[in-house]
């Protein structure tokens, strides 16, 4: 099979360089290869596992105990307590 | 024998009859650190003066005659996946080689409530992906047993800070092996548990539905008092089972009289290293001899399980590492033009190629026409997988195989070639996609004296019955063997 790596990277908004195409290509071919090793007599069924249902918590809103300057000290860009990003609209 | 050399266990045991302070342990734990560290690097970061304090609290708790955990005072290292508030957490990837979490994960309040004392955190493939901590941003971890050679992964430096007496026990995180594998590799206990028993909140995501945190230690006993410790529910965490969490230490016992081991033929075909089957079965042998019952048995879906592990794995992780866009926290490029410019190059400056990788499988399984080619028939095959797994589990009680096709290969052996590091996972992958729990214990040496793990395999929630095994086993050789370094 013939993988577009530049499609899926831009998907994955991965920047691939031109010198680094073939290797990744060549990866990705021989792990898409060895992923195609799937039965091929397997029926359709639905995915849900009723035996595992998950305990969901209550839709109730709970006192948030961490402060925004906390939640937002890790983030490379802050000004007056938001989240900076390039200009997206002109 | 030094304090950092004895096992949480006894440690425990000296600190209930006051023959030692956990200052004492603790900064025999940190000496034999800076004496092995530079040969070893299983820490990205160390936390003496935080773990020296604390030390100080239990000691004086203990002096106060407080009703202590067991493994109050022990010093325990973190895999650097697990958030650690105040506490660098990088998952070993230029991405996070900043971020300081605001929060702690589930288990590290429950490591904190018992008074464990944190040494630090623990080095690992970036974001767990890799079988050999070689994909780390920052250093590569050396076996202990032969520093030439790779530790395993993904959460080598939890296993080898553990058998190189850098930690008494410590956590790691297993998505397709990354516990079991590195135990084997580095002669340790290690136990992944049935996934949903441990929280899972505050580990960074890989693959939400296959992971799981565990213990890792030198003794089957510290691995059982560990695993208790981090056990239970969690209202943070939908996927943590509500069951009990037993004592499992108290419920450990040490013989196999009527146990009913199972050998799935198709774990010990072509593939399969002859040193490692033979110490696997001598190790059944062993077993058989003091009481347990032994039949073959077929697994006939495990030819395909790689395959499902690697789509679904990779499709997770493709999801769960959108978040590193350079906004909210982590890594961010230098210079760009625009928003899509600002993510593209923060995220390919940031990964490293074996996480670009596996984000590209899964975002070509998830994509439009590949999806039920791919993704959807590998749900499908892990279905049929547990379907196999409960249909053997009504004749046996514990299924033994190999941890790792082979012992510890030499660092950069197999790094250019990703086909043959992932078929390292040929082994462990199965149970996580049947998320069952597994145990790897040592059951044997190469002929070059590396560490051969044997693996335990039992159903859901059946984890005392892996210890026991183990425990057993333990008892019937006398021990395990540590590295001279």
């Amino acid at each position: 099979m013939n993988i577009d790596i530049k499609h899926i990277a831009k998907l994955a908004r991965l920047r691939i360089e031109d010198g680094e195409l073939e290797k990744f290509k060549n990866d990705m071919q021989g792990i898409v290869e060895m992923v195609e090793n799937l039965p091929s007599d397997i029926k359709d069924e639905p995915l849900l596992d009723p035996e595992n249902s998950m305990k969901l918590r209550e839709d109730k809103v709970r006192e948030n105990k961490y402060s925004r300057d906390e939640l937002t000290k890790n983030a490379p860009h802050v000004t007056a307590g938001c989240l900076v990003v390039p200009k997206t609209v002109e | 024998m030094e304090l950092f050399e004895k096992s949480a266990f006894e440690l425990s045991q000296m600190l209930d009859k006051k023959e030692v302070s956990s200052v004492e342990i603790t900064k025999s734990v940190f000496n034999r650190i800076y004496s092995v560290e530079e040969k070893v690097n299983s820490y990205v970061t160390l936390d003496k003066e935080n773990a020296l304090n604390k030390a100080q609290e239990v000691d004086k708790k203990i002096a106060n005659g407080e009703k202590l955990s067991p493994l109050a005072g022990i010093p325990i290292g973190i895999k650097d996946n697990i958030s650690t508030k105040g506490l660098r957490t990088t998952c070993s990837s230029k991405m996070l080689e900043n971020y300081v979490p605001p929060f702690n994960a589930t288990v590290i309040d429950k490591v904190n409530n018992a008074d464990m004392i944190i040494t630090g955190k623990l080095n690992m493939d970036e974001f767990a992906m890799g079988s050999s901590t070689e994909t780390s941003y920052f250093k590569k971890t050396k076996n202990p047993f032969d520093l030439e050679r790779i530790p395993g992964g993904s959460s080598g430096g939890s296993a080898a800070s553990v058998a190189a007496g850098e930690a008494v026990v410590s956590l790691g995180s297993d998505t397709g092996g990354s516990i079991r594998q590195p135990a084997s590799y580095c002669g340790v206990v290690g136990l992944k548990p049935t996934y949903g028993r441990v929280s899972r909140f505050g580990l960074v995501a890989f693959a939400s539905s296959l992971d799981q945190i565990g213990p890792i230690s030198r003794t089957v006993k510290d691995v059982a008092m560990l695993q208790s410790v981090i056990s239970g529910h969690d209202r943070y965490d939908a996927t943590s089972a509500c069951v009990d969490t037993p004592d499992f230490l108290a419920g450990l016992k040490s013989d196999v009289k009527g146990l009913r081991i199972g050998i799935p033929k198709e774990y010990f075909g072509n593939g399969i290293d002859s040193n490692v089957k033979d110490a696997v079965y001598n190790a059944v042998k062993v077993l058989e001899q003091n009481g347990a019952s032994v039949k073959e048995i077929s697994l006939p879906s495990t030819n395909y399980a790689l395959s499902a592990y690697y789509i679904i794995s990779s499709a997770e992780a493709s999801s769960n590492l959108a978040r590193y866009d350079g906004v909210k926290y982590g890594y961010r490029a230098k210079e760009f033009d625009s928003l899509i410019d600002m993510y593209e190059k923060t995220r390919s400056e940031g990964f490293g190629d074996e996480v670009k990788r596996r984000i590209l499988l899964g975002t070509f399984v998830l994509s439009s026409g590949f999806f039920d080619a791919y993704y959807k028939k590998a749900k499908l095959v892990q279905r049929r997988v547990s379907a196999e797994f409960n249909e053997v589990f009504k004749d046996v009680d514990v299924i033994c195989t190999p941890t790792v096709p082979s012992t510890a290969f030499k660092i950069g052996e197999n790094i250019d070639n990703p086909l043959k590091m992932y078929a390292t996972d040929i082994c462990t992958v199965t149970i996580n996609i049947a998320g069952l729990p597994a145990m790897s214990i040592p059951c044997g040496y190469d002929d070059k004296g590396l560490p051969i793990g044997l693996q335990l395999v039992g159903n859901k929630f059946c984890e005392q019955t892996l210890l026991n095994t183990a425990n057993a086993y333990e008892n019937i050789i006398g021990g395990f063997k540590s590295p001279l370094l």
